[in-house]
């Protein structure tokens, strides 16, 4: 069996987009006169992964991520290149392909909107034409491990985000896909269900073997969950290294945001190697910090130390500071 | 892998897509349950409905009893057949009218990332409760003035199939014109609303090129003229010709929609299903 999971070679897709001026007379010129240009959303991707790899293939919105997602899935033919996912190619053979990956999409739910989940399991053990048995041994362990016992019974249109998009995943992990493709899993979610769907992601790659290919705009996906990253900008891909020399070169800036029980006053903050106050507004404020000087530990005791605090959060750069940040240092 | 293990791998998907199918209906009625009042009334209401349609035409036929050899049980047995194939096909397939708003929203990729045939998946993962309304009212009326023999049944019963396919065919190429024109929406609705409208009205009543058109370019003639043509006088090169046309109209829309596959181009809207 080859070891290759997934490999492309030149892959592109443009779409036609309708151009239009603003406005009714903008209509009216567009309706005889419709003016298309061509939208390059993937420009000749050429990306190799390997069997039980979990890739993060990150990128600010519009970057092309979906688009490459739906074509190495089989649900967009592409304008030119190759690919061959599992040794087939997507487009070509689809149906073969579908029984052998899985897919979940964070906007397009594939949870029946007015029935229990547990109804949908059933629904897609015959689109996966799984044997009884097999299937209900599966849908036991998978309950058990997303812990999705309490909702089972509850019509998905009653379930919160976090709820769904537990169901969500853990019906895609019913026929054991060997590849599994999430496209932004964890969009909308708060902290802590994030990190929850990220340990159940991370544990069917340790126990299953099955090879992980996400797409997100939050780095923090890409630092908890994988162990490679490959960015992608304007359709190309920018950088394609281990998560590990990515941390330690381009994520090593943490912001901090503060609400103050107090106006913030010019001139109080700690003086802290690798701080820089990024803005202040009244009781707010926002500062960035330089990890490589100093630990984020000591950042947040000087200013707790410092301040009485109402409101503290502690992120990682927005990925277009990323992109900003790799395009500076020469990818 | 072997010709045997071709051949058996085969077998088990088509029996696999039977069960699929029969599951994808036993989920769509439970949803269509979760709203019992709703799903009562709606039914009930399209039931009511095509009662009132009956109602009008028995006014007409009580002046007039006899137009161009069609009599009130005809057109009575036309509704039976026209709502009652609708029906079933709109219970079972009821996407068959939604492909363009479908296409056009990008909300195939779900269907695309699974292995089931796309066509057929879309079809049948969604149910109108209305529709239950319009195959009682059919076989209401085929109960009250249909010809209760065996034959007969048989009959009324390639009618309800016919006139139900006829109906998807007609729809599928509408809706698959959306991978080629964009938001085509409007033209299957405005196909859609037309088809149902002519599907209602005595073949026999349209003359020269309105009715090649009938049997042609908008083939309502082929639901149309079943209460006379299959049901009260058999005539077999008509039977032939409708059940031709049905099968021509499904492959060309299963065939156009293939080829719309692969201009699709998704879309980034939220999309739940059910």
């Amino acid at each position: 069996m080859s070891t290759v999971a997934l490999q492309t070679h030149g892959l592109s897709k443009s779409f036609a987009v309708k151009r239009k001026a603003a406005g009714l007379s903008g209509s009216l010129r567009s309706l005889w006169h419709p003016q298309w240009e061509e939208k390059v959303a993937v420009k000749r991707i050429d990306l190799k992964v390997d069997r039980g790899e979990r890739v993060a293939f990150l990128g600010p919105n519009g970057a092309g991520k979906s688009t490459t997602i739906k074509m190495l899935t089989g649900i967009l033919h592409p304008t030119s290149g190759e690919a061959e996912v599992l040794g087939l190619t997507p487009w070509r053979e689809r149906t073969k392909l579908a029984f052998r990956i899985g897919a979940v999409f964070g906007q397009k739910s594939q949870l029946w909107y007015h029935l229990p989940p547990i109804d949908t399991f059933d629904l897609i053990s015959r689109i996966y034409e799984l044997k009884r048995s097999e299937y209900l041994a599966r849908r036991a362990d998978l309950i058990d491990r997303f812990e999705l016992g309490p909702y089972l019974d509850i019509p998905v249109r009653k379930l919160s985000l976090g709820e769904r998009m537990r169901c969500e995943i853990a019906v895609s992990f019913l026929h054991r896909p060997q590849l599994l493709f999430l496209d932004e899993p964890t969009i909308g979610l708060d902290v802590v269900v994030k990190q929850r769907i990220r340990e159940l992601v991370l544990e069917a790659n340790r126990v299953e073997g099955t090879t992980v290919f996400l797409t997100s705009h939050d780095a923090g996906d890409m630092e908890e969950l994988c162990s490679r990253a490959v960015v992608i900008h304007h359709g190309g891909i920018l950088l394609d290294a281990p998560v590990d020399r990515l941390k330690r070169e381009v994520l090593s800036r943490k912001i901090i945001s503060l609400t103050l029980s107090s106006s913030f006053e010019a001139g109080t903050l700690p003086d802290l190697p690798g701080t820089e106050l990024m803005e202040s507004e009244g009781r707010r404020l926002k500062l960035a910090v330089d990890l490589k000087q100093t630990g984020i530990e000591s950042v947040v005791s000087a200013l707790i130390g410092k301040f009485r605090l109402d409101d503290m959060t502690v992120e990682d750069p927005p990925m277009e500071e990323i992109i900003t940040h790799i395009y500076g240092s020469g990818g | 892998m072997s010709t045997a293990d071709n051949e058996s791998r085969q077998a088990q998907t088509a029996l696999g897509t039977l069960r699929f199918l029969l599951t994808c209906w036993k989920v769509n009625l439970a949803s269509a349950m979760e709203y019992r009042l709703s799903f009562f009334l709606l039914a009930g209401m399209m039931f009511i409905n095509n009662f009132m349609w009956l109602f009008f035409w028995s006014l007409f036929f009580h002046r007039f009893p006899v137009v161009n050899g069609w009599s009130l049980s005809d057109v009575m047995m036309l509704w039976a057949v026209g709502a009652g194939g609708f029906g079933w096909a709109n219970m079972m397939f009821g996407n068959f009218h939604r492909i363009a708003p479908i296409v056009s929203g990008g909300q195939l990729d779900v269907y695309l990332s699974q292995p089931k045939p796309v066509l057929l998946h879309v079809l049948a993962s969604r149910m109108s409760v209305t529709a239950a309304g319009d195959f009682l009212f059919g076989l209401a009326v085929y109960a009250w003035v249909g010809e209760h023999t065996l034959s007969g049944g048989l009959r009324f019963a390639a009618g309800l199939l016919i006139s139900g396919l006829i109906f998807m065919g007609v729809m599928i190429i509408a809706g698959s014109f959306a991978f080629f024109f964009g938001n085509s929406e409007g033209i299957a609705s405005q196909v859609f609303n037309s088809f149902v409208a002519l599907s209602t009205y005595p073949a026999d009543i349209f003359r020269s090129v309105a009715k090649v058109l009938l049997f042609t370019l908008v083939p309502a003639g082929f639901i149309s003229y079943l209460p006379i043509g299959l049901l009260r006088d058999y005539n077999s090169g008509f039977v032939w010709q409708a059940a031709g046309m049905t099968v021509f109209l499904l492959a060309a829309g299963s065939l156009l929609f293939r080829a719309g596959l692969k201009r699709y181009t998704s879309g980034n809207a939220i999309a739940m299903r059910g």
